[in-house]
């Protein structure tokens, strides 16, 4: 039995390696044929054989910035909401709300913007067809903020109690409580709820590919029109299964991988170099 | 002597137990007096009720009233003061130290920040307080210094610097020195007897030898019930 | 200046719990309007009548029926392929893991929660065509490749979610079974994990609850717009929220779209209660301090 267990815990790990593998193989080709530098940094027009996804990088890069831009603030405001002013009963209601918020699957989402957020924004700024970096980041931002509330919450309400206590016991109304001690405190925390927020929306599929218009150019404004690197992938799957534009896919796939492992990595340094403050 | 605290037929219960019953007492001011007895009789809870940290859990239901001259007038502390306002006159000091995670400095100005002091006046209030606690000397090198890394007994006398800071008129001290060792504790007991000269200071301790040394007053409490001793 | 600043972050506070909410309100409000009028049979079963639909598997045309039988199959086969290397791997790190080992398995699992779906829909399609090169009998895009690949994407949630609860059982508990004569692997059988029954059924639900939103992974290892006959599971399959995505650029008149409300409706009924009942069932032990008394010493 100990064995069968070892071998779930290989499995897992063989598994996500295989990932960056599966990657990397059917998309040998492509990285092979032009200069890696070439296809991450050019821009994308397969009928002159450029394959480059830098538009795409772009394209993700500006609607997770977007969202973050709009969810942060957003989930910090409700999470001191809950901390200073919810008690008891209503901070399990307000909380088992916000978690409750986190079901709401992303389709959904996409599709009820799509019917109203792009018409919206399209009759609000005169330019552009509606489908923008602006709407996905709105409609991201609000997605990941559920997630990002709770971790946030459980952050500030993760510091010591004691101190808390002690500020309570000279004078420190709640809000003054938040404001000069758990703030700063919940630093680390809250650095990787923001941090976890990002991978969530530069992970994100259908919210960029139904709201964003998709566009092969690089984007000019918040205004225009994207592409994601995920939505790429969604998109090309389409096309011929064996030219080097379908292999692109497999280019972008290797990227978003990179960019996970290295998020990975940047939440242990947050939570390693923040631990060694501690007394 | 005046009156400086008045309770009256004060009885608290928290999800459905009574911890205090029917307690009715009084106190001067300046003076030390000091509520002994078993573990678990309802003492922290007393005093906690007394600054209203009680408030600060959901679920405590009190009964009766607390009276307090503070500001030089009497005054109910439910009715007639906010939280915030009551705990800058009444000010506590638990029996494990507590420092803030922040430097000496900051620990003894977070209470006068709160009340927008200015940094000049921070700065003398500071070595002022030290020095009545008896940890000037100690710590004058390193006020930037973490609080945290000072000795038990150290930080237990910044935890006192800093509840004095603000100068409250009345301190509540829950078992200060029983984390301390006796050296330490002897050092704290000498201020507390300096500090009941010009201000009320209820002390909750098992020391009866300290409590001989420190209080004029006794009263004792057991299953949550107050009776006079001295 | 502090004044200020304390009431600055009041006001703010108060302006995103509003926005936030009046956000999500509007959400479901636009839902519930949409789908008012809409009659539920032909929602589902479209032209067909419904017990023939259920009892006779006769094919659904225009009715969701497929799309959500088509969810619950593949998320159902998904979660009972991923429960036992999930729970099993939580067990591992919570229980038997070296610390090298202990370090490496955890950097994966966290590098796999955090991978899109999509890379994993991906690296799904890529298995799936290296098989279909080396053995060409292998099939094709079905439910079966989707469920693997469901799979493998709520596993970090069940290996989290047993580590956790693992991690959580007080030092005393631990050592009874021991003491009596049971072997390390016993007590974690016998005892430790029916101790902690009710958070891992919360993250096996949880997962469920996951699954059952994600587009990308089953887009591209077998679900299509189209499969009205009987489910199976080396057949492509309808799914509700392909349906969703497919209907938003795809349909042709007020009926259509209105439709997709419905099965937007559907789907978020369903990941609602499945997460619902996840968060009741799981006692939320957080790691921090539980803001309970102060009072105590």
């Amino acid at each position: 039995m100990t064995r069968l267990i070892r071998a779930a815990a290989m499995v897992t790990g063989i598994c996500t390696i295989a990932v960056f593998f599966m990657m990397l193989i059917p998309g040998w080709p492509l990285f092979s044929h032009g200069h890696l530098l070439a296809l991450l940094a050019g821009g994308w027009n397969p009928t002159s054989s450029q394959f480059g996804i830098l538009p795409m990088i772009v394209g993700s890069t500006a609607i997770a910035g977007g969202a973050l831009l709009v969810g942060t603030p957003l989930s910090l405001g409700v999470a001191f909401v809950t901390v200073i002013f919810a008690r008891g009963r209503m901070r399990r209601i307000l909380l088992s709300c916000v978690r409750l918020m986190s079901g709401v699957p992303t389709v959904v989402y996409g599709f009820v913007a799509l019917i109203y957020l792009v018409p919206f924004i399209r009759s609000q700024f005169h330019s552009g067809s509606g489908f923008s970096i602006l709407t996905s980041s709105l409609v991201l931002g609000l997605l990941i903020s559920p997630t990002m509330i709770v971790l946030f919450v459980n952050a500030l309400d993760g510091v010591d109690p004691r101190a808390r206590r002690a500020a309570a016991t000279l004078g420190a109304t709640p809000v003054q409580r938040l404001l000069y001690l758990q703030l700063s405190e919940a630093l680390p925390g809250l650095l990787s709820g923001v941090v976890m927020g990002l991978g969530r929306a530069m992970g994100d599929t259908f919210i960029s590919l139904m709201l964003a218009g998709n566009s092969i150019n690089m984007p000019g404004g918040v205004l225009e029109s994207a592409r994601t690197l995920t939505a790429h992938i969604a998109l090309v799957m389409a096309v011929d299964f064996h030219s080097l534009e379908f292999q692109s896919i497999y280019l972008c796939g290797f990227v978003l991988y990179l960019f996970t492992f290295m998020l990975v990595l940047i939440l242990r340094a947050v939570d390693h170099r923040f631990q060694r403050r501690r007394v | 002597m005046a009156a400086k605290i008045m309770v009256e037929q004060l009885s608290f219960s928290l999800g459905g137990r009574e911890l205090l019953h029917d307690i009715s007492m009084e106190v001067e001011e300046n003076i030390v007096c000091a509520v002994t007895g078993p573990s678990g009789s309802g003492k922290t809870t007393f005093l906690s009720l007394l600054n209203r940290l009680s408030e600060e859990e959901e679920g405590g239901e009190v009964c009766g009233r607390i009276r307090m001259v503070l500001d030089g007038k009497l005054a109910d502390i439910h009715r007639h003061w906010n939280l915030s306002m009551l705990r800058r006159k009444v000010a506590m000091v638990f029996q494990n130290p507590d420092p803030l995670p922040m430097s000496i400095r900051r620990n003894i100005a977070f209470p006068l920040r709160l009340r927008g002091w200015k940094r000049g006046r921070i700065a003398e209030r500071t070595e002022e307080v030290l020095r009545m606690a008896y940890l000037y000397d100690e710590v004058k090198g390193r006020l930037n210094t973490d609080a945290r890394h000072l000795s038990g007994g150290q930080q237990q006398r910044l935890c006192i610097a800093r509840a004095l800071a603000g100068d409250p008129e009345i301190l509540l001290l829950d078992e200060p020195t029983s984390s301390l060792d006796s050296e330490a504790a002897g050092k704290i007991e000498t201020l507390i007897e300096e500090l009941g000269k010009d201000r009320t200071v209820i002390l909750v301790s098992h020391h009866e030898a300290q409590i001989k040394r420190v209080a004029s007053r006794v009263w004792r409490m057991e299953d949550g019930k107050l009776s006079v001793v001295e | 200046m502090r004044r200020f600043t304390e009431l600055l972050l009041v006001i703010f506070s108060w302006l995103a719990l509003l926005v936030f909410a009046a956000s999500f309100l509007s959400l479901f409000v636009v839902l519930l309007l949409r789908v008012r009028g809409l009659d539920t049979v032909s929602l589902f079963f479209g032209d067909t009548p419904p017990l023939d639909a259920l009892l006779h598997g006769l094919p659904v045309f225009d009715g969701i029926y497929p799309a959500l039988l088509g969810t619950v199959s593949v998320v159902t086969v998904a979660v009972l392929c991923a429960v036992l290397p999930g729970v099993f791997t939580g067990i591992y790190l919570a229980e038997f893991a070296g610390p090298w080992a202990h370090r490496i398995v955890n950097l994966l699992v966290d590098v796999l929660t955090g991978l899109p779906s999509i890379v994993v829909g991906l690296a799904g399609f890529s298995f799936m065509v290296l098989l279909h090169n080396l053995f060409p009998g292998a099939p094709g895009p079905c439910m079966a490749w989707s469920a693997l690949a469901l799979g493998f994407l709520v596993l970090p949630y069940l290996v989290r979610t047993t580590e956790t609860a693992l991690q959580g059982i007080p030092a005393e508990l631990r050592r009874t079974a021991p003491a009596l004569g049971a072997t390390k692997v016993q007590n974690i059988f016998f005892v430790l994990l029916p101790f902690r029954a009710k958070d891992l059924l919360g993250g096996v639900i949880l997962a469920t609850g996951r699954a059952a939103e994600d587009t990308a992974v089953i887009m591209l290892t077998g679900v299509v717009a189209s499969a009205p006959g009987m489910h199976s599971l080396f057949k492509q399959f309808e799914a509700l929220p392909f349906y969703i995505y497919y209907m938003s650029s795809q349909y042709r008149d007020l009926a259509e779209l209105q439709y997709g409300f419905g099965a937007s409706v559907t789907l978020l009924l369903l990941c609602g209660l499945f997460f619902a009942a996840a968060f009741l069932l799981q006692s939320y032990v957080s790691f921090r301090f539980r803001g309970s008394s102060w009072l105590q010493k």
